[in-house]
């Protein structure tokens, strides 16, 4: 999509988007950026999703046009921290969850940093892979074995982690952030974790997006006091 | 000419008849970069209650056919809080702040009056110019909605916040009842200045392959278009059971939405989901009103609801 508004998005930030101008489906939908690349002389700024289509706003976003103009809000929420020194990054997507990890990917490979980031893509069966190409290195992993590794990313990961620590960045459903921040407490690795909720503002008036603190002292917003966390901020397992 | 767009609400004076509804903007900095909060007639905050509250169990909101449901729970960091992390801001607006209450029993929301009027004092930019007494949220176990279908109770606490506020008292009222005429009436008779009519519907989505509700809660609050045609019916029946003034809400999207609510009777409305899903959606009703007012020839928004034929 191309950009005409100001605010450049940082990894793990994300859009929320008006899909029809009509009342069903009536809220906005909102989507980590997948890419960003800045404008340049006689080329505008452009920015990438990640999208399944699962139901009808999804399929009108998938009618859409090219050219056609979209009420987009954004950049809304935080972003991933970068590595600390040292720190091994791993790259944990689940289904669409990719779309925020391979803006990571890119943006940490830009920066050139000493351990390239290792990105590994969770999905059911090969026919759910993404129509996109993954950065290189990237691992496959399928529920059933129809492509690549037959396991979910956090098996492999378990697997093949290197020596040293590392740190984890994961979006997905929420089953696999339960896991990633399993294996990252139990390895004692650093884990920042992008939540996927409903939202209705998208800019932290509602309170509809709430995550369960770990710690049982109440709720964080994941719209606005995230959606990336420190895995263990939250308690993945209690959002249902 | 210029339509005259002011209202007012037991004596005070807003400058236009839209507002944002409760819960559905905080306490008005959350949407401060999209939304010109002061060119509006009023903001509605986020319900206060005496002690914090973290709000219900996730998930909270669910979408459904042209609407939503929620079930926030009123969570907020309670009056203490609300006095010193919110109302400083709140002092700094230049429309009017109608500052919602909510408690699970009639002392509560005393209380919590109370504590605020004693904070904000008597002189102008006080941060509160009126409160809007939530008597309709589905979403709590006590309080809330028991409160909001007994018109003896409604009466009752109606008075006794009138004893300990000269600000204007709005009550906020449910559809959820069989005759929306007779709790109005009550507020009316308890003191109230106006009546704001409807809060959500109570709602269930279910989950059919996990075979249980979505919302954690079970129920929730519906709100959006799919609710705007109970609203406008119950403004209109609202507006000829009482004699103060009706703020309608409700599923308003456009000003044409707007408009219904004016021309069964309301004397102002107010914006709530419509903002999330366009965040400027307010000061689009409010443009519209006026461009309507003029191409009809309408002076005063009060002379609205005498235009409906029926």
């Amino acid at each position: 999509m191309a950009v005409t508004a100001a605010g450049e998005p940082l990894p793990g930030q994300f859009l929320t988007l008006r899909v029809s101008p009509f009342s069903d489906p009536l809220l906005r939908r909102p989507f980590a950026f997948s890419s960003y690349r800045r404008a340049s002389v006689g080329r505008g700024a452009r920015a990438g999703i990640v999208y399944q289509l699962r139901g009808g706003a999804t399929r009108l976003l998938a009618e859409l046009a090219p050219g056609s103009r979209v009420d987009i809000l954004a950049p809304l929420g935080n972003s991933f921290p970068p590595p600390a020194e040292g720190e091994t990054p791993i790259l944990a997507g689940g289904g669409i969850g990719l779309g925020p990890l391979l803006f990571l990917a890119a943006a940490l490979s830009e920066a050139g940093g000493p351990i390239a980031p290792r990105l590994v893509l969770g999905v059911r069966s090969a026919s759910l892979l993404p129509s996109i190409p993954l950065p290189p290195g990237a691992v496959v992993c399928t529920d059933d074995g129809s492509s690549g590794f037959r396991g979910t990313p956090v098996d492999w990961i378990a697997a093949n982690a290197p020596e040293g620590r590392v740190r984890l960045y994961g979006c997905g459903p929420a089953p696999m952030l339960v896991a990633l921040a399993a294996l990252a407490a139990a390895r004692g690795w650093g884990a920042s974790l992008s939540a996927e909720q409903w939202m209705a503002c998208g800019v932290g008036a509602c309170m509809g997006c709430a995550l369960p603190r770990a710690d049982g002292s109440g709720y964080l917003r994941a719209c606005s006091d995230g959606p990336v966390f420190e895995a263990s901020e939250i308690d993945w397992a209690g959002g249902r | 000419m210029k339509p005259d767009l002011r209202v007012s609400i037991g004596g005070l004076e807003l400058a236009n008849p839209v507002g944002l509804a409760s819960g559905t903007f905080g306490y008005g900095s959350e949407y401060e970069e999209l939304v010109d909060v002061d060119a509006l007639g009023a903001l509605y905050t986020k319900a206060v209650t005496l002690a914090p509250r973290t709000g219900n169990p996730v998930p909270r909101i669910v979408e459904t056919p042209s609407g939503m449901l929620n079930s926030i729970g009123l969570a907020n960091p309670g009056v203490e809080a609300f006095i010193a992390g919110k109302l400083p801001g709140l002092r700094g607006r230049r429309c009017a702040v109608f500052v919602n209450v909510a408690g699970a029993t009639e002392e509560e929301y005393l209380e919590v009056l109370e504590r605020i009027e004693a904070a904000a004092g008597t002189g102008p930019r006080a941060g509160v110019d009126g409160y809007e007494i939530n008597l309709s949220c589905p979403n709590v176990k006590h309080g809330g909605l028991a409160f909001g279908t007994d018109a003896a109770q409604i009466e009752r606490l109606t008075r006794a916040l009138r004893d300990r506020t000269r600000r204007p008292i709005v009550v906020k009222l449910t559809p959820n009842v069989t005759d929306i005429a007779g709790i109005a009436k009550a507020a009316e008779a308890g003191g109230a200045d106006a009546i704001s009519c409807i809060n959500t519907l109570v709602g269930m989505v279910i989950d059919v392959g996990k075979r249980r509700p979505v919302l954690a809660m079970g129920s929730g609050g519906l709100s959006g278009p799919a609710i705007r045609p109970v609203g406008v019916a119950c403004c209109y029946r609202a507006s000829r059971a009482v004699g103060i003034p009706v703020i309608g809400l409700g599923g308003i999207m456009s000003s044409g939405d707007a408009l219904q609510y004016l021309l069964a009777g309301a004397r102002a409305v107010q914006v709530g989901t419509g903002t999330f899903v366009d965040p400027r959606c307010a000061m689009g009703v409010l443009g519209g009103i006026e461009e309507w007012m003029r191409a009809q020839g309408v002076e005063r928004i009060q002379d609205i609801p005498a235009l409906l034929e029926v």
